[in-house]
């Protein structure tokens, strides 16, 4: 029997919390046609517009619109690489931790190290070594598992320690940037799963 | 927006959008990227290995490295213990390798650009696509063009490979390497046509009784194996000369420092060489026995005298003629450094033909202190592409031009033939590790040669200026990823007990994100390009392989020596060289047949001349965004003469910018150092500072760069060389 504070969270609402963390956790992923077409996206409306995000809605629906079906990922793929991966003049937002926490301009951080560290001490690890560990999706995705576990405690640490403390920064910039809906709608989506309740 | 929605209430209506949302089946075909693995016990992973083998790149001197690898992360880097060049020491750029290395600017994936060139709108591609269409856009050029239509710029030991098949398979004869025409190239090749030999930096400075350095800078400029000759030189009580406008590191050690007028060297040289000859204090002996042409280069030298170059060098005669004397007395034991970065004023191949000839009149070569190179060890294969296309004409071959140049075709001719499609169009363009937009002067030129191109593809490690004008842009694998170079060499200190030693370069980690090695990337684009059949190798370690095997070594051997293999040395002294004073193959090409001095323009009034040089913390600009260099020299110091200063209001510490003489600004700020140690005519700052590329994120607008100044381009006539320091600026307070 798990040790879990969180009383009011019950084991199956715990696996709810898992497919969201891991529906988050692929926003948040390099966007492939194959992941990001009209399932995804009707899926990501339908949470909008259970969660009363109504405006947040009609920003990826008009998009939607705006768009033939096909060049849906590409212009996702386009916003992904500026935010996050190389842009002129800089990326808006490099979606890894030990970026925010360990100073000094540098990935592969104690930061990152800790992380991976987190992931094994609950019987996981990232299957692509040839990245690193703190990076945004595979965070989402630990949490998930950890969910499917119903290790909430573990969650609720993980978040506190290691996920939140960089999480806003990142958030902040996204935010402020202003680009695609897609990417604001996750990262508030991703904010209000991971917040500590007031 | 749900401004109240907290986690608690999000679950809860999350129940109910679960009915709706079958979420689990959206992300049911992805890929995991976390998965269940079986639990490892705490501390598994902690062990701190040292992995043998690396060789840096941070500078291309290459010293041997060994790294503590924790977890399949690189930790720290240190010099390997078996060396017997550069030892366990590394410079402060060695150590700050680790932060090229996870640099989180670094180029990740393959990339498209959407958007247009100059200003582009990156897609992450998969490497399959992207050579495709480097493939497809390239054979084009060659199908439409022909081989010529594609010019490369390659730098660095991973750009060899390609070099070479771009070169002798694809056939363009346009290719450029800056660390030739912008560089070095002008040296190697002025020596070669006096002593037969590119000189490298092989003089036996640890064992000299005078060490002669027209502009070195050592201190500054820093490579440790050769540091450590120069500083035993001294150790050992060696006399030291510097020649220099800049009171440089070097010249506060000196024993006579020679503040000369920029560009006039060769009058310098040529003064002490004729007082040598008339004063019968040369090595006849060595003259008569290896020299060539030494009584026309007598009667060519002859109007130099001491008074003449003291008024031409603004030096006192006297002075020169101390140093003449000082180097007599101590021949043939003289290091008479032939320099390396020697691209400055466009009259370059004459002061590098006057350098060696002094050396001959010294007989300064196989003896102790002398020019001395080390008997490395031999009996290595080659890995070499097949013959395609023959290569037609170079440019500066049909031109007649530039007669001395060094391999490859100099950056000028390809820039203005691009630019007016004469004698004929070239479309494509394959950078492979250089930036041509910082290392080759008049920025806007190259800019214009890119715009007109139908392709551009660049291959690198950071996004550097160049990268923003590729159409495809592909990550490379840095030198602490990747197998390559092979290292070998002897011991540090010619007269030490003799050995040898051979190094290939070998991964401490491996590369992270998609990042590729050469010989994968070249092989892919050679496939695609229908040359599949000229492959020489088909991985980077067979290539390793194959240049180790005739010396009976292999990576795995290697691996068990620590990375390094050791074997007995033989004896380097007593290889005496012929000397060329006198060449009638250069007068045959309509060049002097002995040294002769070039003058250079004047600084105008109300100028000053931009001086540039090496600081220690830097490798020109390849490091300035390595956040421990940066923190440690963040900007380039202007150095200004105290009465320059005062007279232009300015004092230590001032934040300036500058304006070059054709109007272009430098864009940036830096501050300002007064110092007694600079001519009142010249400025210097070092080089390799300032970039303005935003994804540079540490260093942009840090300093000044002074490439973006150098838009007056001198080119050395006999080589195509550029000389660089003719440009004149004027400070602007900011
Ligand atoms: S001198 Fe410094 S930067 Fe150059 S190879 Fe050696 S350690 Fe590396």
């Amino acid at each position: 029997m798990k040790m879990n504070s969180h009383s009011d969270i019950d084991s199956q609402e715990s696996i709810i919390l898992a497919d969201i963390y891991q529906f988050l956790a692929y926003t948040m992923g390099y966007p492939e046609p194959e992941l990001i077409g009209n399932p995804f996206l009707d899926a990501m409306e339908k949470m909008l517009e259970n969660y009363g995000m109504h405006s947040e809605q009609q920003d990826i629906d008009a998009w939607r619109q705006s768009e033939k079906d096909e060049d849906l990922s590409d212009t996702l793929q386009i916003e992904y690489t500026r935010l996050f991966i190389n842009a002129v003049p800089k990326i808006i937002a490099p979606p890894y931790a030990s970026f925010y926490l360990d100073g000094d301009h540098n990935l592969q951080g104690k930061t990152t190290q800790k992380t991976r560290d987190y992931y094994r001490q609950y019987g996981c690890d990232i299957t692509n070594p040839h990245e690193p560990a703190d990076h945004i999706q595979l965070e989402l995705e630990f949490l998930a598992s950890l969910c499917r576990d119903y290790e909430l405690d573990a969650e609720e640490m993980f978040l506190k320690t290691l996920f939140r403390p960089w999480f806003k920064q990142f958030y902040n910039r996204i935010i402020e940037d202003q680009g695609h809906p897609f990417y604001r709608v996750s990262v508030q989506l991703i904010d209000y799963i991971t917040k500590e309740e007031q | 927006m749900a401004i109240n929605l907290t986690r608690r209430k999000f679950l809860k209506t999350a129940s109910i959008a679960a009915a709706s949302v079958p979420l689990s089946k959206v992300t049911a075909h992805a890929e995991a990227g976390v998965v269940k693995t079986p639990l490892i016990p705490k501390g598994s992973f902690k062990d701190t290995k040292t992995v043998t083998g690396g060789i840096c790149e941070m500078c291309f001197w290459r010293c041997q490295l060994v790294g503590k690898v924790r977890d399949g992360v690189l930790k720290k880097i240190e010099g390997n213990p078996k060396s017997i060049d550069n030892g366990s020491a590394l410079c402060a750029r060695g150590n700050a390798g680790i932060k090229l290395l996870y640099d989180p600017d670094r180029l990740k994936y393959p990339m498209k650009n959407m958007g247009k060139r100059g200003e582009p709108k990156w897609k992450r591609i998969s490497w399959e696509e992207a050579l495709d269409e480097c493939g497809k856009k390239l054979k084009a050029t060659v199908d439409k063009h022909g081989p010529e239509g594609i010019a490369m710029f390659p730098h660095g030991a991973s750009a060899k490979y390609p070099m070479h098949y771009f070169e002798h398979v694809v056939g363009t004869p346009n290719v450029s390497e800056a660390s030739f025409f912008q560089c070095r190239g002008v040296r190697d090749y002025a020596w070669l046509s006096t002593i037969g030999a590119a000189p490298g930096e092989h003089v036996d400075m640890a064992n000299a009784k005078v060490i002669f350095g027209l502009g070195c800078h050592f201190g500054e400029n820093i490579h440790v194996s050769h540091t450590k000759r120069y500083l035993k030189g001294l150790e050992n009580g060696a006399k030291l000369v510097i020649v220099d406008p800049r009171f440089s590191a070097s010249a506060s050690k000196a024993d006579i420092w020679m503040q000369i007028k920029p560009g006039t060297d060769t009058a310098m040289l040529l003064a002490m060489m004729n007082y040598l000859v008339e004063n019968k204090k040369f090595n006849a002996e060595y003259v008569d026995e290896y020299g060539e042409g030494f009584d026309e280069f007598k009667e060519a030298i002859s109007p130099w005298t001491l008074e003449k170059a003291a008024k031409e060098c603004d030096v006192p005669a006297a002075q020169i003629k101390e140093i003449a004397d000082l180097l007599a007395a101590n021949a043939p034991n003289v290091s008479i450094h032939p320099g390396r970065f020697s691209s400055w004023y466009g009259n370059d191949f004459q002061r590098g033909r006057a350098l060696a000839c002094l050396a001959g009149l010294l007989g300064a070569f196989g003896v102790p202190g002398g020019f001395v190179k080390g008997i490395g060890p031999g009996g290595f294969g080659k890995v070499k592409w097949g013959h395609g296309h023959e290569a037609i004409k170079a440019l500066h071959r049909e031109a007649k031009v530039h007669h001395q140049s060094p391999a490859g075709t100099p950056t000028d001719l390809i820039r203005d033939c691009a630019i007016t499609s004469k004698p004929y169009p070239i479309k494509s363009c394959v950078v492979w590790g250089q930036n041509p937009i910082q290392t080759i002067p008049n920025q806007q030129k190259t800019i214009d040669m890119l715009m007109q191109m139908d392709f551009v593809m660049c291959v690198d490690v950071m996004p550097t200026d160049i990268t923003m004008y590729a159409d495809i842009l592909l990550p490379e694998a840095s030198y602490l990823e990747r197998y390559d170079y092979i290292k070998k060499g002897t011991q540090w200190d010619l007269s030490a007990k003799q050995q040898q030693y051979v190094s290939a370069r070998m991964p401490l980690v491996e590369a992270e994100f998609e990042r590729k090695d050469q010989v994968y990337i070249c092989n892919e684009l050679a496939k695609r390009m229908g040359n599949e059949e000229a492959i020489p190798v088909q991985t980077i370690e067979e290539m390793v392989d194959k240049i180790l095997e005739p010396a009976s070594l292999s990576i795995k051997k290697l691996n068990e020596e620590d990375g390094i293999h050791l074997q007995p040395g033989k004896d380097p002294y007593g290889d005496f060289l012929d000397i060329n004073f006198f060449s009638e193959d250069l007068v045959e090409q309509g060049y002097p047949g002995a040294p002769t001095y070039e003058p250079i323009p004047d600084v105008p009034k109300g100028y000053l001349r931009l001086l540039f040089g090496r600081s220690p913390l830097h490798s020109f600009n390849r490091t300035q965004n390595n956040a421990w260099l940066h923190n440690a020299m963040p900007e380039n110091p202007v150095w200004i003469h105290d009465k320059t200063a005062k007279l232009l209001g300015l004092k230590d510490g001032d934040r300036i910018s500058m304006v070059n003489s054709e109007g272009v600004e430098s864009g940036t700020t830096s501050h300002v150092k007064v110092t007694p140690g600079i001519r009142e005519d010249c400025v210097f700052i070092a080089h390799g500072h300032g970039t303005q590329n935003a994804a540079m994120t540490v260093a942009k607008d840090a300093g000044i760069d002074d490439q973006k100044l150098v838009t007056i381009l001198a080119v050395d006539p006999e080589t195509g060389c550029h000389g660089m320091r003719n440009n004149f600026i004027k400070i602007v307070k900011a």
